[in-house]
């Protein structure tokens, strides 16, 4: 998530926290406890909720080893599948999608104490996300053409 | 639809997560706090060998163009971050949205790099079916 004083821009980039990148190589990315997503039966609808995740806040982010401080985050992010279906798939690079076009909003606090920085989004319901999908996915192994 | 309230309180969950941030802190606490920074890493020790191959989720090896198995996210492009996967995926990028700071500033959050998704399934790795659920934030 990154944050700006002012429009949204490289030169006005004042924080970006995120998870650090695993020594497995996967890339922002963490697991998510039991409980922590919840789906609708049809698969529709999804929240995601974390609550006290361990994150950095890299301010320089994606410079070259931007200095990192810890901090922690609260988010929640909802995704509602649209009717308008999509299907990606791709043999050369094994992988198939199947799902909805998608509308996604997020709410989130992030903490940096040892610069006593907090920040708080406004109410989920103000925030808009221009691409967003829902659905399911194979890939390698899983992939049949 | 039956929703949890339930929030879960996250912490690393594997070993090697652990260490990632003890490796954070110190390399960040070097500079602030070099003490804790030695405590920490000290009391983990080395990480011990896993004999058939590690159970962490494997990145898509192509997507390493840029040297971190990551892409934007987009139409046309995978949204998930792992390979050998099968299960549900959602992803959403380029948001717009506002919040406010403890010294009461306006920040923006959003931009095409405020990307998040989430995958949740099965996958193989280490010679073996796993499962899990993961987000990318």
């Amino acid at each position: 998530m990154t944050l700006f004083k002012g429009q949204l821009a490289p030169a006005n980039q004042v924080h970006d926290f995120h998870p650090a990148v695993g020594l497995c190589g996967l890339y922002l990315v963490v697991p998510v406890p039991e409980g922590g997503l919840t789906l609708s039966d049809d698969g529709k609808i999804a929240i995601l909720q974390l609550k006290n995740l361990e994150i950095i806040d890299q301010p320089t982010w994606p410079a070259f080893r931007a200095e990192a401080t810890l901090a922690r985050m609260d988010i929640k992010i909802v995704w509602k599948a649209k009717g308008e279906r999509v299907r990606y798939s791709d043999p050369q690079k094994q992988f198939r999608v199947d799902g909805f076009k998608a509308i996604a909003q997020l709410e989130a606090t992030v903490e940096v104490p040892s610069i006593g920085f907090s920040w708080k989004s406004d109410p989920l319901e103000t925030s808009k996300a221009n691409f967003a999908l829902i659905g399911d996915e194979v890939n390698g192994k899983y992939y049949t053409p | 639809m039956n929703l949890e309230k339930k929030i879960p309180q996250v912490r690393n969950f594997s070993r090697r997560g652990f260490l990632t941030s003890g490796l954070i802190l110190a390399a960040t606490s070097a500079l602030r706090l070099p003490g804790r920074a030695e405590a920490v890493t000290a009391s983990e020790g080395p990480e011990k060998f896993t004999y058939d191959g590690s159970t962490d989720p494997y990145p898509i090896p192509w997507l390493d163009k840029n040297g971190s198995h990551n892409q934007p996210a987009g139409s046309g492009n995978e949204p998930s971050s792992i390979y050998h996967f099968k299960g549900k995926v959602a992803r959403c990028s380029d948001f717009t949205g506002m919040g406010t700071d403890n010294k009461g500033i306006r920040l923006a959050f959003g931009s095409p790099t405020t990307d998040n998704a989430f995958m949740q399934g099965e996958y193989f790795t280490g010679r073996a079916v796993h499962k899990g659920t993961f987000a990318h934030l």
